[in-house]
């Protein structure tokens, strides 16, 4: 291998530090470049088709995962070239599971499975509860030896960041240490990303875009309306 | 005189074939038996010119059936295409048509020619561009809307009855050949082919053939005999044939330039200008290099390990092609583009401006990059090349060329930006011709976003580089290494069936291999 500079820090996007700065150690952006601009700004067009809408939120979702692989833990590895060489290279270690808040941190999956083949998937569904006005479990399955695992929680969006906060509670209860948790997330509220980071501040957090804030009915602005609707039923 | 010759050249009934060639040459086709060798120096500039030959004689005369003796007794010939005076005829006006149908339009004129076009196809044939010739229907007596595209002939013979008549035309030709025969044997030829071929009456063919035909090969055809550097006699020609042969065969062979083995590793040899080349340092390739992260070094670790399983091999080369594409389309332009999102809040954020956007795939091993490519661009149109290395020298072959319309079409080519795929740049040749390839169709420099995973800094990379200094090229690896091997033929001993081959150390192996077979 030649030598190659060392991996330069992916330059902070400005509109993202423009919401929030600094931002958390723990929260990691992706590389703020136009094409991603670009895809952004077709997912949160209100008149982009569902076909579209997959695609392109598949293509962030791919790159997120991505990011959030690069915080796991690599070892030293020796390999046999076929062309006869020895090549000092690092082999991945720690297995990992992922967790899909449902339901739109489901459709995070495809892109997940694109990226670590035939990797096992938790559920978790939490809901508002309408008499505590609190987020609560309503139902959860996990892999057997999820407390062995890096987990990668799945969830689009990140607006008020209770239910994100409830599925952390959940996964902490099963035996999963903080730091061995990786929240993926698409759009994040500042309100949300500052309550779910002081809360679990071990806890890393891969984030596309940091909008502006909430609205009355607490919704991400500009954000991009409801993911799962979009996803599932428009 | 052979049975045949009153049958129109090269119609039904065809000289037999010469065993070593199962070439079947047709019009306004490129004909390849063996792929065409580098047309351009290392410099990447064209060192010669197409080969142009120009054929004209009295219709019926047989310049069609000269032209494919020509291109039979050439044998192994790179790539040749013979382009007809008949497409060429110009668009007609509603009278002319009327004209026509009632057999009274004289194409036998030099004005029915469209000899402005013709010449500027040819020359950019000649300049080995591509072309989009007219095509005209002989039913409609009118040219179709839909051009025919031309590219990749090192050798060009035009023929037509006016085909050495005017001088813009004659300027491009570096042999005039005009085929001399009997104006009684060219009659019957003609009253043959049209009676048989076309269903026309007697009567009507010989009206015809006094009217218009007689007058304009007497006129224009027969004194532009002139012109030409050979006669060659319509019939009983063999001699002819063999000397034009051997007088063609000459030329390409001062015209070849073989330079891969000099490319392959530069610093070991010197180049034609005398000198050799210090060993490239990484920061004057100019690559553009995926950041070099844990996963993307881990993904690198299972790919170079010569025991992974197949099944690992395809799914982290398709991984990496992703990563590698996403990365890539930062150099695609990008414009402001404003959208209300379903909240009803304005979001001013970028759309990708680029006119046209395809890929290229240099096929085998670029093909390990597509489905990565259509995991990001799911709706652009995919081209391929097809040019292996030639078994006994290494040099390239370009065998297949199947482009995109948006480059396919020179205005267009200018506009379009294309991502050209291969699995590694070793040696630099098929990378070279690719790049080349795309060059002289119009696409622009900075338009050509070559990627890769693997680059060889001391291989010929830095060649390319020197040639193609505006070209982006992304990667995600980069190797030290070229190494020279040989491998020995089935019999051994290093016999003529051996070929030489270049490996990159430590590599990821053959690519293509390890991904299909």
């Amino acid at each position: 291998m030649a030598t190659i500079p060392p991996p330069v820090p992916p330059p902070q996007p400005a509109l993202n530090q423009a919401q929030m700065n600094p931002l958390p150690p723990s929260v990691f952006t992706l590389p703020q470049t136009a094409q991603l601009e670009a895809l952004y700004t077709i997912i949160r067009s209100k008149e982009t088709s569902r076909g579209d809408f997959l695609f392109y939120s598949d293509r962030i979702i791919r790159l997120l995962v991505e990011e959030g692989l690069n915080h796991l833990p690599v070892v030293k590895k020796v390999v046999q070239t076929p062309t006869g060489a020895t090549y000092e290279g690092v082999g991945f270690k720690g297995k990992i599971c992922g967790v899909s808040i449902l339901r739109a941190g489901e459709a995070m999956e495809a892109g997940l499975r694109e990226v670590c083949r035939s990797v096992r998937i938790g559920k978790i569904l939490i809901q508002r509860d309408e008499e505590t006005a609190l987020p609560k479990l309503f139902y959860s399955k996990f892999p057997q030896d999820i407390a062995e695992r890096y987990v990668l929680l799945l969830d689009p969006m990140l607006a008020t960041g209770g239910s994100a906060m409830k599925a952390v509670e959940v996964l902490m209860d099963h035996g999963v240490p903080e730091d061995r948790i990786i929240f993926i997330n698409l759009i994040a509220s500042p309100e949300g990303l500052r309550t779910f980071c002081t809360k679990y501040p071990l806890l890393k957090v891969i984030t596309g875009w940091i909008d502006l804030g909430l609205n009355e009915k607490a919704y991400i602005i500009p954000g991009l309306g409801d993911f799962g609707e979009r996803r599932y039923c428009e | 005189m052979p049975d045949d010759a009153l049958s129109r050249p090269g119609g039904r009934i065809s000289p037999p074939k010469l065993a070593t060639s199962g070439i079947q040459p047709a019009k306004n086709t490129v004909l390849v038996s063996h792929g065409r060798p580098p047309w351009y120096g290392e410099n990447g500039e064209r060192i010669s010119d197409a080969f142009v030959v120009g054929i004209a004689g009295g219709s019926g005369s047989g310049k069609t059936h000269v032209a494919q003796q020509i291109v039979r007794s050439l044998g192994s010939i790179p790539s040749v295409v013979i382009l007809s005076q008949d497409s060429f005829y110009k668009r007609h006006t509603e009278e002319e048509l009327a004209l026509a149908h009632a057999s009274a339009f004289d194409f036998d004129h030099p004005d029915s020619i469209d000899m402005p076009l013709f010449a500027a196809c040819l020359s950019d044939l000649k300049a080995c561009k591509q072309s989009n010739i007219p095509v005209y229907s002989f039913v409609t007596h009118q040219r179709e809307d839909q051009p025919k595209y031309l590219y990749g002939a090192a050798i060009i013979i035009a023929e037509g009855i006016m085909a050495l008549q005017d001088p813009g035309l004659r300027d491009l030709y570096d042999l005039k050949l005009f085929v001399q025969c009997d104006s009684d044997l060219m009659l019957a030829r003609r009253l043959k082919r049209d009676v048989e071929e076309r269903g026309r009456s007697v009567t009507g063919i010989l009206e015809q053939y006094l009217r218009y035909v007689k007058p304009a090969y007497d006129n224009y055809v027969l004194p532009s005999q002139r012109y030409a550097d050979i006669i060659v006699p319509g019939s009983n020609n063999t001699v002819a044939i063999d000397l034009i042969c051997t007088h063609i065969r000459g030329k390409l062979l001062e015209r070849s330039n073989f330079f891969r083995r000099k490319m392959a590793i530069p610093h070991l040899y010197t180049s034609p200008s005398g000198h050799s080349l210090p060993e490239s340092k990484l920061e004057d390739l100019n690559l553009t290099i995926l950041p070099q992260t844990r996963q993307l070094e881990g993904i690198f670790t299972i790919l170079r390990s010569k025991t992974s399983s197949m099944q690992d091999f395809i799914f982290f080369v398709d991984r990496l092609a992703t990563l590698l594409m996403e990365f890539a389309l930062q150099f695609l332009p990008y414009s402001a583009r404003t959208v209300t999102t379903p909240i009803g809040t304005a979001f001013t954020g970028k759309t990708m401006s680029a006119k046209y956007i395809c890929g290229v795939s240099i096929l085998r091993s670029g093909g390990t990059l597509e489905r990565g490519f259509r995991r990001v661009l799911n709706d652009v149109p995919m081209g391929s090349l097809l040019v292996p290395s030639n078994n006994t020298d290494g040099e390239p072959l370009m065998l297949h060329v199947m482009l995109p319309v948006c480059i396919r079409k020179r205005h267009m080519a200018e506009e379009t930006w294309v991502f050209l795929l291969d699995a590694q740049i070793g040696t630099g040749a098929s990378a070279f011709m690719s790049i080349k390839i795309l060059l002289d169709h119009g696409v622009k420099p900075e338009h050509i976003i070559f990627v890769t995973f693997l680059v060889a800094r001391g291989g010929g990379i830095s060649v390319l580089r020197r040639a193609f200094p505006d070209i982006k090229i992304v990667t995600a690896g980069v190797d030290d290494v070229v190494q020279e091997g040989w491998i020995d033929g089935p019999q051994g001993g290093g016999n003529e069936q051996g070929r030489q081959v270049w490996t990159i150390l430590p590599g990821l192996g053959q690519i293509a291999d390890r991904y299909y077979l």
